[in-house]
């Protein structure tokens, strides 16, 4: 006689689209633990729910990909033989072993410059060799910091009390090369006020970055005045 | 590859049985996966071409920043790359697994940055479609139409009230708790048309009426 898989399956469908609560996933694993691993029943229910839920993915139109995007994926998926021994290939840039460090010092500096940001820019090497520069502004409270190596690539940023934005805004960084403008990334303050993100770009040639507030499609050219700005000069 | 041995990775004993575009397509994405397991780069490739558009619209959709939802696609292929055998064939289609790690990957980026997230009933610009890979196999030009429109006619012909906590579930990366806040709705009430929802959506593109 089969047993009831009415709780499971109920779960199940729950979790297969992302909407279990942490009580639920652990009532889950209970659940499907008292009824064995060889439960048919259980599996079937499973990978059913499963497939739905990924097919729901095509109810969406498609999305073009960013130019370039393809190809980094790939660089960083083909190019594990450049990648640092006991590095794992493809881990994401973000989570590099610098990473730590690197954003308790641009905190650190962050919190030593606080107040006093207007005027020349805080420019701090680090013994590692990166390079954290913090972005001025004359009107708005906060500061942001930007985390690079000088002649890699790969850019944090990183701010803390900051204006919270509009719905639908987003803080874009720009990177100035002359007087063109590209596009590094865009990221939402929290409710504190803080952002972090993080770009593959590199610095090579780039003499000033700036921050504009934009639409959270990330427009490819900026539309408002900066409000926090750099010159780099490492 | 020929169709037949498109087929028996399908596993259609004979192409009568077979749901001749949608096994093609699939078993082509398995033999996308196998040649990834060797190696192939050509495959990821492939494969990447071939879902990177849904990937992306629906970490965009659930994440709501386009820099995050990079992050999250790159992430979820880069999976695919490193370990091709965490697919499980008999855990169904390669497409619903991609979705599926892309999915996950969105939502718990959301839970993360909770704060940050716009409400979930905030529609999204939809981006041009763009047809990425010119794969010459037949099924590349003319199953993923036939996904969309069966999956959008599976969701449109849930009730409103089931498709409402469905996609803010699946699309809005909300847990069933904070749906029922939301909405000022019973959690049992949730629980209820959830399941029911996702047991119609499972018998019309889950497999469970085969």
């Amino acid at each position: 006689m089969m047993r009831d898989h009415t709780r499971i399956e109920e779960l199940l469908a729950v979790r297969s689209i992302g909407g279990l609560d942490p009580s639920d996933e652990a009532e889950l694993e209970r659940e499907m633990a008292s009824h064995g691993p060889d439960c048919e029943e259980c599996r079937r229910l499973r990978t059913e729910y499963e497939e739905t839920a990924g097919r729901l993915a095509f109810a969406l139109e498609p999305v073009a990909v960013r130019e370039g995007f393809a190809d980094e994926t790939f660089e960083r998926a083909f190019g594990r033989s450049a990648e640092p021994a006991g590095e794992r290939p493809g881990a994401p840039a973000h989570r590099r072993p610098w990473l730590r460090p690197l954003v308790g010092v641009a905190a650190a500096i962050v919190l030593f410059a606080g107040g006093v940001l207007v005027g020349t820019a805080v420019t701090g090497e680090q013994p590692s060799g990166k390079t954290v520069l913090t972005l001025q502004s004359e009107t708005e409270p906060g500061t942001l910091a930007a985390a690079f190596t000088p002649g890699s690539s790969g850019l944090y940023m990183v701010g803390t009390g900051l204006p919270t934005l509009p719905e639908g805004k987003v803080y874009e960084l720009w990177l100035f090369t002359g007087d063109t403008p590209t596009s590094a990334m865009c990221a939402t303050p929290s409710a504190e006020g803080s952002v972090f993100g993080f770009a593959d770009k590199s610095l090579e040639g780039v003499g000033l970055l700036a921050v504009t507030v934009e639409s959270a499609d990330c427009p490819s050219a900026p539309t408002t005045q900066p409000i926090f700005s750099a010159e780099v000069t490492a | 590859m020929a169709a037949t041995q498109l087929l028996e990775l399908a596993g259609a004993r004979t192409p009568a049985e077979a749901c001749v575009t949608a096994d093609l397509s699939e078993a082509r994405d398995r033999e996308l996966v196998q040649r990834i397991g060797r190696g192939d780069e050509e495959a990821f490739r492939g494969l990447f071409g071939r879902y990177a558009p849904t990937a992306m619209a629906l970490a965009r959709r659930v994440a709501r920043q386009p820099f995050l939802a990079e992050e999250i696609v790159q992430e979820a292929f880069l999976a695919v790359w490193r370990n091709p055998s965490g697919y499980d064939q008999q855990r169904g289609s390669v497409r619903a697994w991609l979705m599926g790690m892309v999915h996950h990957r969105a939502v718990d980026a959301v839970r993360r940055e909770e704060s940050q997230r716009r409400r979930a009933e905030e529609s999204m610009v939809s981006d041009p479609v763009v047809s990425p890979d010119p794969a010459d196999d037949v099924a590349d030009r003319i199953d993923l139409p036939e996904e969309r429109k069966a999956v959008r006619a599976a969701l449109e012909a849930l009730p409103d009230e089931q498709r409402q906590v469905i996609e803010l579930m699946y699309f809005g990366g909300l847990s069933q708790s904070t749906i029922s806040e939301q909405l000022g709705l019973p959690l049992g009430t949730v629980k209820s048309r959830t399941l029911l929802g996702m047991r119609r959506l499972r018998g019309a593109i889950g497999g469970g009426d085969r």
